[in-house]
């Protein structure tokens, strides 16, 4: 399926986020979880359907994208 | 396009509350949009004073100042200070509207202010883009245009209006125009305030003081967000960005502490580091778990130096920076980070046993010897 | 279709929908009490929560339509969004009017999530449970004796709901205590 040609960059909101960890299963490769669960942000760029359901699943909807 | 901007823009003013951003650009953008102007008069880093003895001294063309900028037919402007201090009670008595802020580190940081002055808690905020623009916090409040300057920026402007801009850019250097308050504490003859600028020698400023100490070993630069160098290389280092960047820190906000070197450093970093661990706002994870384990960490290694744990310190470090709302995680670990570095001899005395220093009683503050 | 196999069709959807719902609410409540952060069951968790909800829509589709085309009672088509206008069992299908409109605002809110203001959509979806309850009022009174199983159904539904509901109010983890620590401190 072919992705659009600009990747979409995702940021955490760090205050809403509580450490579900959804955000490092939807973005293996972008997220990782330290040892609390929070995540740390490999790269910013991330391919932009993974990054639209991601940001969807995070339950406390504190992933998102800039502009 | 404002004059004044403008003017600002030429004399190259940059904000001195240790961020450094343009003001002209801060200025248009606020006047663009409207935007509520806070006075950061707070004094929130360890070992400052320069906003109280502005507001002591210089009210009057702090008011000057901030009414050059503020927008508006109507410009709504606060002055920011904390609960209970001297300064927060001379704004009060001046008939200025006041905006107390709580005894919390991270209080005084802009986007606290920005959220207390909006009715909420002072603490730190997701910024997604500039607050200047008006914005919303993380659970979709509506924030108005707002937009915070620390008292020294604006006391500056003030001066700039009066003087002009050639007069502002005949102090410092080109790339860091213009005089600058630094207050000199710590284990120091007389302890006080300097007006100096970017590009004089750390030795020219401690002589303010009455000089380096010939018995002192280190000096902090910039607080707990700053860094922490030996005694050797604060004779030799210029205070501008390059040379601080080199020591992994910065100009910071006209700050400059003399450890006092009957206390055992490693010490004195541990209670700092513990300071800002304690002093997390509790939002982010990073912080409110990450830096408690620093300060555990580092505990750990001043009992029992081993190269695992220098490592392992590291790998903390690494994983406090930009992952916090506000950068109070990295200012941490930019201190955590030059302490390890700088007190590696200090660190090998505790491996051998052979640190003599005094250990700090329990009563004492982070605050106490920097004052 | 005859009118009492509309009847059953309808009924029979009723409880299923009544049984996705207790379980959507229930993952909910997994997502939102978790004791440890678990990344990859968390996902799961919160997948099924989103596409068992959507699959319950069609069940709640079937239910609502058959039992207004059913000729037997009059339920009429404003009944299903404005409670207390049927004819037949004013009350009780009314109920269930009032559960279909909390779900259909707490639908939208979710769907539209990130375009609203973050403490909205959390407002609005705490009253799930209003709804869920609700739900369950309107089907376990309307079922009738003949028909135990589907009570039975019903009522356990509300057991499960109901206990995961408690260890929601009683189950803490450690970002959330570290929160409420912090925030005993002087903010403001």
């Amino acid at each position: 399926m072919p992705s659009s040609p600009e990747a979409a960059r995702v940021a955490i909101d760090r205050v809403l986020c509580t450490g579900h960890g959804v955000c490092a299963q939807t973005l293996p490769g972008a997220i990782v979880l330290d040892e609390w669960g929070y995540p740390i942000l490999r790269h910013e760029a991330v391919e932009p359907e993974a990054a639209a359901l991601a940001v969807k699943l995070c339950p406390a909807r504190a992933l998102y994208l800039r502009s | 396009m404002t004059d004044i901007a403008e003017l600002l823009e030429t004399a190259g003013l940059t904000g001195r509350g240790g961020a450094a951003f343009s003001t002209a650009i801060k200025i248009k953008a606020a006047k663009e949009n409207g935007a509520e102007l806070i006075v950061n008069a707070c004094d929130g880093e360890i070992g400052a004073a320069k906003d109280a003895w502005i507001v002591e001294h210089h009210l009057h063309e702090l008011i000057e100042g901030a009414a050059l900028v503020a927008s508006g037919k109507r410009p709504r402007i606060s002055y920011a200070a904390h609960r209970g201090s001297r300064t927060a009670e001379l704004i009060a008595r001046a008939g200025l509207p006041l905006l107390e802020v709580p005894h919390r580190y991270v209080s005084s940081e802009e986007t606290s202010l920005i959220s207390l002055a909006h009715g909420g808690l002072a603490k730190p905020m997701t910024k997604r883009a500039p607050f200047v623009f008006g914005g919303r916090d993380s659970q979709g409040r509506r924030v108005s245009p707002t937009v915070v300057l620390n008292a020294e920026t604006v006391w500056r402007i003030s001066q700039i209006n009066r003087l002009g801009a050639e007069w502002f850019r005949s102090f410092g250097t080109t790339a860091e125009p213009g005089p600058r308050l630094v207050w000199v504490g710590g284990h120091v003859a007389r302890p006080g305030m300097c007006e100096a600028a970017a590009g004089v020698s750390l030795s020219d400023l401690l002589d303010f003081a009455g000089g380096l100490p010939a018995d002192a070993r280190h000096v902090g630069v910039g607080g707990l967000g700053g860094v922490v160098i030996t005694a050797a290389d604060a004779r030799t280092t210029i205070w501008d960005t390059p040379s601080m960047k080199q020591l992994g820190g910065a100009l910071g906000p006209g700050i400059v502490t003399v450890w006092n070197p009957a206390e055992c450093p490693v010490e004195t970093a541990a209670r700092l580091i513990s300071y800002g661990a304690g002093e997390s706002a509790g939002q982010c994870g990073p912080c409110m778990f990450g830096l408690p384990a620093l300060a555990a960490d580092w505990a750990d290694l001043a009992r029992n130096p081993t190269s695992k744990g220098r490592q392992h310190l590291k790998l903390r470090l690494s994983q406090l920076e930009r992952r916090g709302a506000c950068a109070h995680p990295d200012g941490v670990a930019r201190f955590a980070q030059s302490a390890l570095r700088t007190l590696a001899p200090e660190f090998a005395a505790h491996a051998n046993h052979s640190c003599q220093k005094v250990r700090t009683p329990k009563a004492r503050t982070a605050h106490a010897q920097f004052a | 279709m005859s009118g009492s196999a509309l009847w059953y069709l309808s009924r029979a959807t009723g409880v299923v929908t009544i049984v996705l719902l207790t379980i959507v609410v229930c993952l909910g409540v997994i997502t939102a009490g978790r004791r440890r952060p678990r990344g990859e069951s968390a996902t799961i968790v919160m997948g099924l929560h989103r596409w068992l909800s959507l699959g319950m829509l069609v069940f709640l589709g079937i239910h609502i339509v058959t039992a207004i085309l059913d000729g037997y009672v009059s339920i009429s088509w404003l009944a299903v969004l404005v409670p207390f206008t049927s004819g037949y069992e004013t009350l009780l299908v009314g109920l269930g009017t009032i559960a279909l409109d909390l779900l259909v605002v707490v639908m939208v809110t979710s769907y539209l999530r990130h375009r609203i203001p973050e403490r909205r959509w959390r407002f609005v979806h705490w009253a799930s449970y209003a709804m869920w309850v609700v739900a369950l009022f309107h089907g376990f009174l309307m079922g009738t004796a003949d028909q135990a199983g589907l009570r039975a159904v019903t009522l356990a539904c509300a057991a499960v709901g109901g206990l995961m509901a408690c260890w929601r109010v009683v189950a803490t983890h450690s970002d959330k205590e570290r929160r409420k620590l912090i925030d005993a401190q002087e903010w403001s």
